[in-house]
């Protein structure tokens, strides 16, 4: 093995936007391993991924990989040439297309070996080639302009007067093996050793920052005002947060998105705390968070209680704020939207929120099902059939359709228009200014919710039931005009609606099943329907199955108890996840190993075979049936999954025996069938709680 | 810094740079992007540079006056640099220091902000520029104009003066900015944007979201549409042409503002002014092929 250099390269653009540093960074580096494992043919790219180190900031993406060996071993490749009797004549001697071939790979005509290769049909002339192997720097600078070129980025831009497409400007690139500078040019831009600091900062120094070594990067670049390593940025954003949050008497509003992105858009981060007038605190908590989110990229800071305190934190890309100015311009345009946030609140509630719901008529849900207004009338139908199933109490009941009624109203407020991640949450915030009943604000507040596979459900029966219907009534609509999800392709995010469905069921353990669910969905749907409901129901039944198992996946079962727990039966939610809970119990269990070996020799047993439903007992012959047949019958009135599992683990042992001592498929017919049917029911017990033989 | 003040030194600044110094074009519109130095200049292959004020009409950001951050009517300053130099961000950041912004003491951010504008069939990619958290200026590379693709690629920088103004200044109102003075023989008298403008932003808040005849602009939505094409099918008059589209545009968002359009008809009626404006810019390459641009007439000298 050669010696071995660091090799590092930096793509130095204007601002690229946040959400592609990561993507492009894992793309580079996913590129260079692959050339590197073609380079160096004895070691796959998992070898030099784990030699890889990405960095990126706003204006950079770079890759630093150590341990390349200087040259690529030498390559040795056999040339296969024409037929031996071609390049030899009678005497021996060679002819003159022998003479050629030697000649076309430079070596002496006694070099040429003659042998037959695979896939001929006669010994042919043969040369065996060194090549020495190649510079890696060399190398280097043939791949990586085409490596460069040929980046996915998915909104990709020209510039000047150039064809050359990228995410943002190629301003500068530094290019270096070991001390060497590697020659590439990408769109006019030659690489050097050099590179720039901080937009800022640096416009005082004339010249760019050299990078003596690969090993030397960050440091340099740290002193010119730029830490290159997105994790370092995010921990000393983290540690400010943190501290400045404690200075203020409180604590940061967790964020971890907002974290990132803070730590993706600075080169270097400095926290700034800023304040905003106490009055402003009148405003909801969630429109406060939102507003100083999604405009200003700010975190609050709540007191123990989890009330807010009137300031924020925000992250500049300085190292300093010496006049004041970040925090007095950022307090400057906050109190301006803050302004705005409190005008919508206050316009909002001149009116009641139920004024809104005639305005829906104008609010269009989708082409073929109608309005929001239709949507609301559709999905009241659901909450009033499902909601008197679930409960007897008339007031209650009344109370969950006003919930239903006003669940889309905020969609026509100001606020919501303003903050549209704020839908449900402002219906509930005007309702309760209204004095509307704890449960149905809750409700229409909490009804989107869960909005992803990591949210909880809502936190009461009746948010549940409203989160239900309005979901249920979106995939099943949306299935009934024809508009279902396939591969990567979900634009209206059925799936997640879907997944919610079954998360609330799942949680909630109602006994309702996804065919009752889709039988009542489709009677609202009703005539806006464009598909037959056969057709629709079959859809959905495929999807909701799918769901279930996710839904499984994300409650941490194993794959074997997934399986086989699935093929069972999965409808019945609270049935499936009494069945899992027991499997997973149970597969600690010592006898369980032998049990689920025994279920599936059951299985295979019984595969062909017609066994009667009545068994008879008395034709049995040997102890270890007699044994196991005096199982069967507290094992068939066992009701509840646990005790079935008990049951079944006593199982293992008599069922061991048995195959140890018991020819099943003996010669007696009579009693060959007995012992069938003994298996058969047997059988029908395993499958009350799993189908053991998609065990593994 | 006054309103006046800072138009006369980014005109001083830019004009130093190669830049004309172009008018307001004299129609309603929504953005400096729609003046004719822009939306013909950033098509062809022809160099041009070009800087102007642009009075912008946003109707349904009318306030009546009474919001102090939000406005009807706003300037923006407009700059077109094609092809976009190597150094235009630093350019543009030398712009914000001829302001008198002194860098080492503020923050700086170039943040994702892709510009669109369905009507014109014009997209581009490129940033909000915002300093110390507030967004100061729109920085786009036009990829297309008219749904033709920009070969070479323009620069295009949008500077919001009044708010550049308010946040310079510490304003809490927009209408307490000044204009400017004037100077007589008695005296100085500053004259503020309320004075100037506060009247004038209450009564288009009001003709745009009461007064608004909806039936008449319906009506004219139609007629300028069919002026437009009639322009430019029967005389091939792709400038003539192209003021219907913009007056299409703004009749729409008159109608957008009292609630008029359904989300439904939206993208219709967008597509509709797009349409003419695309036929506008296709005719006006057709024309210019080979014809000699401003800039390229300005090397040749006098005539």
């Amino acid at each position: 093995m050669s010696a071995t250099q660091t090799f590092l390269l930096e793509l130095h653009c204007e601002e690229i936007p946040a959400r592609f540093l990561a993507p492009l960074t894992q793309d580079l580096a996913a590129k260079i391993e692959g050339s590197l494992a073609t380079w160096f043919a004895s070691s796959d790219s998992a070898v030099w991924r784990e030699r890889a180190e990405g960095f990126y900031s706003p204006r950079k993406l770079a890759l630093r990989f150590h341990g390349i060996p200087e040259t690529q071993p030498d390559q040795t490749e056999t040339q296969v040439g024409p037929p031996q009797r071609m390049c030899v004549d009678e005497a021996g001697k060679a002819t003159i297309q022998g003479e050629k071939f030697a000649e076309k790979w430079g070596v002496p005509f006694s070099a040429v070996r003659f042998e037959q290769p695979a896939g001929k049909k006669e010994p042919c002339a043969v040369v065996t080639i060194i090549r020495p192997g190649r510079p890696t720097v060399d190398l280097l600078a043939e791949a990586l302009p085409g490596l460069i070129a040929s980046l996915h980025v998915p909104k990709a831009m020209r510039w000047g007067s150039s064809d050359f497409e990228f995410v943002r400007p190629i301003r500068n690139l530094l290019c270096l093996f070991g001390e060497q500078v590697v020659p590439i040019t990408v769109d006019g831009v030659t690489a050097t050793n050099t590179t720039w600091g901080h937009r800022l900062y640096h416009r005082q120094h004339a010249a760019p920052v050299t990078i003596a070594t690969p090993q030397a990067y960050e440091a340099a670049l740290e002193a010119a005002g730029v830490v290159v390593s997105v994790d370092a940025r995010r921990t000393r954003i983290a540690q400010q947060l943190d501290q400045l949050a404690a200075e203020a008497g409180g604590r940061v509003v967790a964020d971890a998105e907002l974290l990132d992105t803070l730590a993706e858009i600075v080169e270097f981060p400095k926290i700034v705390r800023g304040d905003f007038p106490a009055s402003f605190l009148e405003l909801p908590k969630e429109v406060l968070v939102t507003s100083l989110r999604e405009h200003q990229k700010s975190f609050c800071i709540e007191k123990a209680d989890g009330e807010l305190l009137p300031c924020f934190l925000t992250a500049a890309n300085r190292t300093d704020d010496p006049a004041g100015f970040v925090k007095a311009g950022n307090e400057w345009v906050l109190k301006a939207r803050l302004y705005d946030a409190r005008f919508f609140f206050a316009e909002d509630r001149k009116h009641p929120l139920s004024d809104r719901l005639e305005k829906l008529q104008a609010l269009t849900f989708q082409r073929d099902l109608g309005s929001y207004h239709a949507k609301t009338g559709r999905v009241v139908a659901l909450v009033k059939m499902l909601a008197t199933r679930l409960s007897q109490d008339e007031a209650h009941v009344n109370r969950a359709l006003e919930a239903a009624r006003m669940a889309k109203c905020d969609l026509r407020t100001l606020m919501v228009g303003e903050f549209p991640e704020l839908q449900g949450i402002m219906g509930g915030e005007y309702l309760k200014h209204e004095g509307a009943h704890e449960d149905v604000w809750m409700a229409v507040k909490e009804h989107y919710r869960p909005v992803g596979t990591e949210d909880d459900i809502p936190s009461t029966p009746m948010g549940c039931l409203l989160s239900l219907c309005d979901k249920l009534d979106t995939v099943a609509g949306c299935f009934a005009v024809g508009l279902i999800p396939s591969g990567s392709k979900d634009p209206l995010a059925l799936r997640r609606a879907g997944q919610g469905i079954v998360h609330i069921l799942w949680e909630r353990g109602w006994a309702l099943t996804p065919t009752d669910l889709i039988h009542t969905a489709l009677m609202a749907v009703g005539q806006k329907a464009t598909r037959t409901a056969a057709e629709t129901t079959e859809a959905l039944l495929t999807f909701f199955k799918d769901r279930v198992a996710y839904q499984l996946e994300l409650s941490g079962y194993a794959g074997s108890v997934r399986r086989s727990a699935l093929a069972t039966g999965w409808e019945d939610l609270a049935d499936l996840k009494a069945r899992c809970e027991a499997l997973s119990a149970f597969a600690e269990d010592a006898r369980f190993a032998s049990l689920a070996q025994s279920a599936k020799r059951i299985g295979n047993i019984l595969k062909d075979e017609a066994p009667a439903e009545i068994f008879d007992g008395s034709l049995l012959a040997q102890a270890e049936e007699k044994a196991l047949a005096g199982h069967l019958a507290s094992l068939e009135g066992t009701v509840d999954q646990k005790g079935l599992l008990a049951a079944l683990a006593e199982l293992a042992e008599p069922l061991e025996a048995f195959f140890n001592a018991v020819m099943v498929k003996c010669e007696d017919p009579a009693l060959r069938a007995a012992r069938l049917s003994l298996l058969h029911r047997l059988r029908q017990a395993f499958l009350r709680v799993a189908d053991f033989s998609l065990w593994q | 810094m006054h309103i006046q003040e800072l138009i006369l030194r980014l005109q001083r600044f830019w004009a130093d740079r190669g830049c004309l110094i172009g008018q307001p074009y004299d129609l309603e519109k929504g953005a400096g992007t729609m003046n004719p130095l822009t939306f013909f200049g950033a098509l062809g292959t022809k160099p041009w540079n070009v800087a102007y004020v642009e009075p912008s009409r946003r109707p349904a950001d009318g306030r009546y006056g009474e919001n102090p951050f939000r406005v009807y009517k706003h300037l923006q300053f407009q700059v077109i640099l094609k092809p976009s130099p190597a150094k235009v961000q630093e350019m543009y950041i030398e712009s914000l220091e001829a302001l008198g912004i002194d860098l080492s003491k503020h923050d700086l951010r170039f943040e994702e902000d892709n510009w669109e504008s369905p009507s014109l069939g014009a997209w581009g990619v490129g940033w909000q520029v915002v300093l110390d958290g507030m967004e100061i200026s729109q920085f786009t590379y036009f990829q297309q104009v008219g749904g033709l693709d920009c070969r070479p690629v323009s620069a295009e920088l949008t500077y919001g003066i009044e708010r550049i103004c308010m946040f310079l200044g510490g304003y809490d109102n927009i209408f307490d900015l000044v204009h400017g003075e004037v100077k007589t023989d008695d005296g100085v008298f500053p004259v503020t944007y309320g004075q100037m403008r506060q009247r004038e932003e209450f009564e288009l808040s009001a003709y745009s979201f009461e007064h608004a005849d909806l039936d008449l602009h319906r009506t004219l939505f139609e007629a300028f549409e069919k002026e437009g094409w009639r322009l430019l099918k029967e005389h091939g008059h792709f400038l003539s042409a192209y003021e219907q589209a913009l007056k299409m545009s703004h009749t729409f968002n008159v109608l957008d503002a009292r609630g008029a359009v359904s989300t439904t008809e939206r993208p219709g009626i967008i597509k509709r002014v797009r349409d003419l404006a695309s036929a506008c810019a296709k005719a006006y390459l057709e024309h210019e092929e080979g014809a000699p641009a401003p800039a390229d007439t300005a090397k040749g000298g006098a005539k």
